[in-house]
């Protein structure tokens, strides 16, 4: 170096640490070297995946540059990098078409959530004190290595176990891969609101195990049972877009929409003819309105093999449902199912409908049964379809039989992913003692919540938007589709993606499970299971599987090029009768029905700790950052509860107390509250708020799934204090600190 | 026995040379209470106005009901005064200095309620229209910056209106201290020598002051009402608000006026001037003013009741029957119900029964203000957004320092000027026949004649 | 001709799903009241969902009205403000121009629609959220007014945009956040004097009406009734 090079460069750099120091201390923090390029000022617009509910949607990131306060080999300094700004729909992914729902939306703020794991830590207090230190990434996987050697070495193998929140696509993949390698029993894919019932409805009825799809757009008339397929069943955003369709996108033709719902849902709030049926009795309903049709012929009858065989009585017609005796149990007048009959039959195209409360009885199967009958009656273009697979798919599990296990045997070491069952699992199945019986817990999730506190030891994921993310669409569309995205920032924190980090752990117990992962990164089999994609008829049309495998990058994911549905055939199986639902709890000493039902803004609770969705009012309410328990007013006049009131209510597992809200949408006899608060421990926004209404259903399942039937739990109400105990915070109609007498308007 | 001229300086003077005990302790808590505020002001402009009650949409609450409250109590001062004088009524001669001082004092503190209650304070000053670095003017169509020229004018010409007829009493003070005092009050007495040049000077511009101020004082608190009335808010949107609120902005002066002479004859010793025909007249006029407030109050209410228009019904019904009504009904017994009873009845209009009678009408004008303001606000068109407002500790602790304020002011006003003019004492005990009047001291030339 | 920006809200196509409140809060920085101050009636919501009940179980019915600043072009909230803060653009927006606003509150009293919201306090982000801020859209300090822009910021990086290229805008080349998350389509954004628009030719729908229209505030967003209802007859 030259003598004045030397000088300029110290004088410079003396310059600079003088002017350092007089800024405030704060902003003395070193500046790291950018890791990429970007211009400042100029959005970068990158493909992502929504992972917030099963629906798979294609994301569109809005990245810019912007400087972050961040931790690099233990130093804190700035770093000026790509920031993710605004998530919108992918206009070209199939499923969503460029739009996005509100929890879509909100799930840009895990990625720079406060209360985010930012490093690997280590349980040092009792298990689920919350007491952990940080550990550095070698240490923590040298240590889960060793349990996991360890534990195959000495033969127990198959007592590894790995509960994880549902993962489509290869994700999921590589955890199966892994366990059987391992000589570990399957995955536990574990969710409250799982659609065993569905799945296992539609294999016996059109012959898959899936969600279904619904091109409504095509539709004259839609009768839906139960499923709030506007709000957060299935697919919500591509329902959504095709009901806009179905009622305002054909000039001239706008189709009526028939909701049959216990307590009328964001979805029931838009229908036409809003129908209140008694809890369980769907399936009656359905098959009510199938008899008249039957029997006055208003629709043309397919032999054999169709849906409606898997009922008892079709063939004969359903003499057990006459109007006057679905009249009886349903609660629905008979001149209404014959009208309904009617419009079904004649109003064009038509389909029917069900999901969410219906299926979550010990009748469930019979009612989603009934309705698929019904719905291979009416509809004459199979509006219903099922979404095409590119591979096989996953087998029907019902997730409370899995952790009746968990709780029986359990293993020896767990890994866990973003479940939370010590949460949202009736607290019948004992999770929470289960856990404590497992010797060591590996967590990979990027918060922690009640579940993810019990573990040992935490390794944290990458967000979302800074991993690779692929999703295979169950339902949502007629094309297959396999949605994939690059990771769309660099990672803030010192965290690590789970699969590369599975992919570590393999190639360290090397034998069977290195044979069986042998990717060095996760990109790398996802190109391999990408790539043979390029051979079929679809949205990439290129030569050579690295053109594919840029493109499929680029334009987030390969789906397939329109083509006839897979045809829908039912199962040969004994019909089934109507069995009536069974409630736990007398109805002299638990008068109430009780629906805990998913919630717009938190769905089944995940999504509780990211406070835009704790500040969006609930559509029908209004409540922020609130629980509460949806009363009939004339109960509440009965009970002497006002809204606003603090209640408590009780089942034979348990009791809780929230503020009442009156509700003219509610039977007399039926009080619902919303799933997703009531959290002990997740996270600054969630913890200690509300009230969990899962923690008092009653384990009963639906007696042919073993699905949790999370409608059939019977409550008591009474009132518990006042407005001010209670703390209901509402959007319209005043602060909640002096609520006065609210018109309902 | 009527008082001598020599009589009426003394008396009138002595407090500014004599103070009691009571008087500091007043002072002193009218200070502190000042002083609260101040500091509230203070925690107010560091944490963010967000430490008041407001939210959306009550956007206006004590802040504007207090504004409006104040501006409304200045009326009666200079509107009495001015009137008074211009009709001649010598029975004004010992009330015109109280009610100039009030209206004063009290449009001060109206002034600086808006100041205080805007998001950004420090940038109160672009309400002024000068030739700003940004380009534009404020913005004339706003009944906002109406207010801006309506009060500044207000507080010019009502200070003038107020000093004008002190400065020959400055000169009496003058002429009778030592000292800093006398330095102090040759300053304000401006140099008057009592010449007839110079009382022709004065009489002439008090003349001009009062013919001018009394369309001011009008204007005033129709602009001030115009806030409200040029929006579309349900029952603010009337026309019946210009006058309605300068009848209510009377009413409550003149109780204002009553209470402060009540008080000032009792602690100052002005028994001999501060005499019952006076409250019995001021008593009259509140008389009529409540009978005029009912009436417009009536008519309102009527009105609105009778178009049933459902976003007006909605604001109706808060007030008459729902959330408001103890408010409300509260303000219908403090400004109808006792006080005409009280001051139709000439056995119980004396200086008691009058007093008494314009507490509850203080108390109830203030009611007034804040059920026109806040029950509107909280209803209005689209019933998803209506809302609901409670005081914080902080407003209520401006509210209260603003009376703090209005006391200390008017407590200094009498230390340091005669608070009842000595040289128009002196002019009216020359007059022969009506209320006695106190006759000039040598050396003051008459200016009135017989009555 | 120039610009004259519109929307059109379809009722009948709205499905109370609140995507474009959650997508207005992430483009335009708009800060979380938190349980306290939203319980005190501080939560800012630039577009809301209103939800009205008529009727009662088992025949309830329910309307949704999603309710943003109408940009009117009679708009009361301007002649009120003392700053011209409150001022409309040659586009036809309604603008709010912040550095100008001193806090009186006028106009948001003066608004029928309670569509402006105050800030009480200085915004503030728990680390790191604020990373996620929109650059492109200011952030409001304590005592200024903020609402609905119809996203000026989209509208006038489009501008520029197309004005770089030597262009016109094309109808759909960009929108509103809230318009561009609705997945039924209720919410469409463009230029009402632009006759090939969307928006314009659903603007003159015969199921359009204004929403408070008897005011006089002639407002730029056109709602289009819901489709008709009828009643389950119970027997």
């Amino acid at each position: 170096m030259e003598r004045r090079d030397f000088i300029k460069i110290s004088a410079l750099s003396g310059v600079m640490a003088t002017l350092e120091g007089c800024r405030s201390a704060e902003k003395q923090l070193i500046r790291f070297i950018p890791e990429e390029e970007l211009i400042p000022g100029i959005a970068t617009i990158k493909p992502g995946v929504c992972t917030v509910c099963s629906a798979g949607c294609g994301l569109l990131v809005r990245v810019m540059q912007g400087e972050a306060e961040v931790v690099r080999h233990g130093q804190q300094g700035l770093i000026k990098m790509g920031l993710a700004k605004k998530l919108e729909g992918n206009p070209q992914h199939p499923v969503n078409q460029g739009k996005l729902c509100a929890r879509g939306q909100a799930s840009l703020q895990m990625l720079y959530h406060p209360d985010r794991i930012t490093h690997p830590i280590k349980r040092t207090g009792p298990r689920g004190s919350g007491e952990f230190q940080a550990i550095s990434w070698d240490d923590a996987l040298k240590e889960v290595s060793a349990h996991l050697g360890t534990l195959q070495a000495s033969g127990s193998a198959n007592s590894l176990g790995f509960l994880s929140r549902p993962l489509s696509g290869q994700q999921g993949e590589l955890m199966t891969k892994f366990l059987k390698a391992y000589g570990a029993p399957p995955p536990v894919w574990y969710q409250p609101f799982d659609e065993a019932v569905l799945r296992q409805a539609n294999l016996f009825s059109f012959g898959h195990a899936a969600l279904p799809t619904f091109d409504l757009h095509l539709a004259d008339y839609v009768i839906c049972f139960g499923a709030d397929f506007l709000g957060t069943w299935n697919s919500p955003v591509a329902q959504s877009i095709s009901y806009g369709e179905m009622r305002q996108g054909r000039p001239g033709r706008r189709a009526k929409l028939v909701q049959v719902e216990t307590r009328m849902s964001q979805t029931g709030a838009n229908a036409d003819e809003w129908i209140a049926c008694r809890p369980g009795m769907e399936g009656v309903l359905a098959l009510g309105i199938a008899h008249v049709i039957l029997a006055e012929k208003l629709a043309p009858q397919a032999p054999g093999s169709r849906p409606g065989s898997l009922i008892d009585g079709w063939q004969a017609g359903l003499p057990e449902y006459a109007p006057e005796a679905v009249e009886k149990q349903t609660g629905v007048s008979v001149a209404v199912i014959k009208r309904l009959a009617h419009e079904l039959a004649q109003s064009g195209l038509a389909v029917a409908m069900i999901g969410g409360p219906p299926l979550a009885h010990t009748n469930g199967l019979f009612n989603a049964l009934a309705v698929n009958a019904l719905e291979s009656l009416v509809d004459k273009s199979s509006i219903l379809s099922f979404t095409p697979q590119t591979g096989d798919a996953a087998p029907v599990q019902a997730t409370l039989a899995a952790l009746h296990t968990l709780s029986a045997q359990p293993p020896q070491m767990l890994l866990l992913y973003e479940a939370n069952p010590v949460f949202s699992a009736p607290p019948a199945t004992r999770v929470r003692e289960a856990l404590a019986k497992i010797p060591y817990i590996v967590s990979f999730g990027s918060f922690i919540d009640e579940t993810s506190v019990q573990a040992d030891l935490i390794l944290p994921d990458h967000a979302a938007l800074e991993s690779w993310i692929d999703s295979v669409a169950e339902s949502g569309s007629s094309r297959a589709v396999a949605s994939l995205a690059p990771p769309a920032v660099l990672p803030l924190h010192d965290t690590r993606p789970m699969p590369d980090v599975l992919l570590g752990l393999g190639r360290q117990l090397g034998g069977e499970v290195a044979k069986a992962l042998p990717w060095a990164t996760y990109d790398a089999m996802l190109r391999a299971a990408f790539v043979p994609l390029r051979t079929r008829p679809g949205s990439i049309d290129v030569k050579t599987d690295d053109d594919f495998w840029d493109a499929a990058q680029t334009q987030g994911g390969w789906w397939s090029s329109p083509s006839t549905s897979p045809p829908l055939a039912a199962v040969k199986r004994a019909p089934l009768s109507a069995a009536s639902p069974q409630f736990a709890g007398a109805a002299a000493d638990f008068p109430f029905y009780f629906l805990p039902y998913v919630s717009q803004s938190f769905a089944d609770g995940s999504l509780a700790h990211l406070p835009w969705l704790q500040e969006l009012p609930d559509v029908l309410t209004s409540a922020m950052w609130s629980s509460w328990v949806e009363i009939n007013p004339n109960t509440g006049d009965r009970l002497g509860i006002k809204q606003g009131d603090l209640v408590e209510i009780a089942s034979q597992q348990g009791s809780v107390r929230a503020a009442a809200v009156l509700s003219p949408g509610i039977a007399p006899d039926m009080v619902a509250m919303p799933v997703g608060q009531g959290h002990e421990n997740f996270t600054r926004f969630a913890s200690g708020r509300g009230a969990n209404p899962l923690s008092i259903l009653a384990p009963l399942t639906e007696q042919e799934t073993g699905s949790l039937a999370w409608a059939a739990t019977r409550v008591k109400l009474v009132r518990a204090g006042g407005p001010e105990q209670a703390k209901l915070v509402l959007f319209a109609g005043g602060m909640s600190a002096f609520p006065h007498e609210q018109e309902r308007r | 026995m009527q008082p001598t001229a020599e009589q009426i300086e003394q008396d009138l003077l002595r407090p500014l040379f004599h103070s009691s005990g009571k008087y500091w302790v007043a002072v002193a808590i009218a200070a502190s209470l000042l002083l609260a505020g101040v500091a509230a002001f203070g925690y107010q402009l560091y944490a963010g106005i967000g430490v008041w009650g407001l939210n959306s949409p009550v956007f206006w609450a004590f802040d504007i009901t207090n504004f409006v409250f104040w501006i409304g109590i200045s009326h009666a001062g200079t509107l009495i005064s001015a009137i008074l004088r211009l009709t001649n009524a010598t029975w004004r001669r010992p009330v015109t200095r109280c009610a100039e001082a009030i209206t004063v004092f009290s449009v001060l503190i109206g002034a600086i309620i808006p100041l205080c209650h805007i998001g950004r304070p420090w940038l109160a000053y672009w309400m002024i229209p000068y030739p700003s670095e940004r380009h534009i003017w404020p913005n004339f169509r706003s009944p906002l910056a109406w207010d801006f020229f309506a009060i500044s004018t207000y507080l010019t010409g009502s200070t003038t209106f107020l000093y004008l007829p002190t400065i020959p009493d400055f000169a009496a003070v003058r002429d009778v201290s030592t000292g800093l005092r006398k330095k102090i009050y040759r300053v304000l007495a401006l140099g008057w020598q009592g010449t007839p040049r110079q009382w022709q000077r004065l009489e002439v511009a008090m003349h001009i002051m009062a013919v001018v101020i009394v369309p001011v004082a009008v204007s005033v608190h129709t602009i001030v009402s115009w806030d409200f009335a040029m929006t579309l808010v349900p029952m603010w949107h009337s026309s019946i608000f210009g006058p309605y609120f300068v009848a209510g902005a009377i009413f409550s002066g003149i109780a204002a006026l009553i209470l402060a002479m009540a008080l000032l004859r009792k602690f100052l010793h002005l028994e001999q001037y501060l005499r019952p025909i006076h409250f019995e007249n001021l008593g009259k006029l509140l008389l009529t003013m409540s009978l005029l407030w009912f009436y417009f109050t009536f008519a309102e209410r009527l009105t609105a009741w009778y178009g049933n228009s459902p976003p007006e019904m909605a604001v109706f019904w808060e007030s008459i029957r729902k959330h408001f009504a103890p408010l409300f009904w509260t303000m219908v017994v403090c400004n109808f119900i006792i006080p005409v009873p009280i001051l139709a009845i000439k056995r119980l209009r004396t200086i008691t029964g009058t007093a008494i009678a314009s507490a509850t009408v203080v108390v109830g004008m203030w009611l007034e203000r804040f059920l026109i303001v806040v029950p509107a606000l909280e209803h209005k068109f689209l019933p998803y957004s209506w809302g609901t407002y409670r005081p914080t500790w902080v407003e209520d602790t401006l509210m209260a320092s603003s009376f703090g304020m209005m006391a200390l002011l008017y407590l200094l006003f009498s230390k340091f000027v005669p608070m009842i003019s000595i040289w128009e004492m002196k002019v009216g005990l020359q007059s022969h026949g009506g209320v006695p009047m106190v006759a000039p001291a040598e050396g003051h030339v008459v200016l009135e004649g017989p009555q | 001709m120039a610009h004259k920006w519109g929307m059109v809200v379809d009722l009948d196509r709205c499905t109370g799903c609140e995507a474009c409140v959650v997508a207005c809060h992430a483009e335009n920085n708009i800060p979380t009241a938190g349980e306290d101050q939203a319980a005190r009636g501080r939560a800012k919501h630039w577009i809301r969902v209103e939800r009205y009940w008529e009727g009662d179980f088992p025949n309830p019915r329910v309307r949704f009205q999603p309710v943003l600043c109408q940009q009117c072009d009679e708009a009361p909230c301007e002649p009120v403000c003392p700053t011209y803060a409150s001022y409309h653009t040659p586009e036809g927006l309604n603008s709010q121009v912040y550095n100008r606003c001193i806090g009186t509150r006028f106009c948001a009293n003066a608004c029928p629609y309670n569509v402006r919201f105050f800030n009480f306090y200085n915004p503030a982000w728990d680390k790191p959220l604020q990373l996620q801020l929109n650059p492109d859209v200011s952030v409001r300090s304590v005592g200024v007014m903020e609402k609905c822009t119809f996203c000026v910021q989209r509208i006038k990086a489009a501008e520029i945009q197309a004005e770089a290229e030597k262009r016109e805008l094309k109808d759909g080349e960009f929108t509103t956040a809230c318009a561009q998350s609705c997945p039924s389509k209720a919410l469409i954004f463009g230029d009402l004097n632009d006759s090939a628009s969307e928006v314009a030719r659903l603007a003159s729908s015969n199921r359009g009406t204004k929403l408070l229209g008897e005011l006089g505030t002639k407002p730029n967003v056109t709602y289009l009734e819901r489709g008709t209802w009828e009643d389950a007859t119970h027997g």
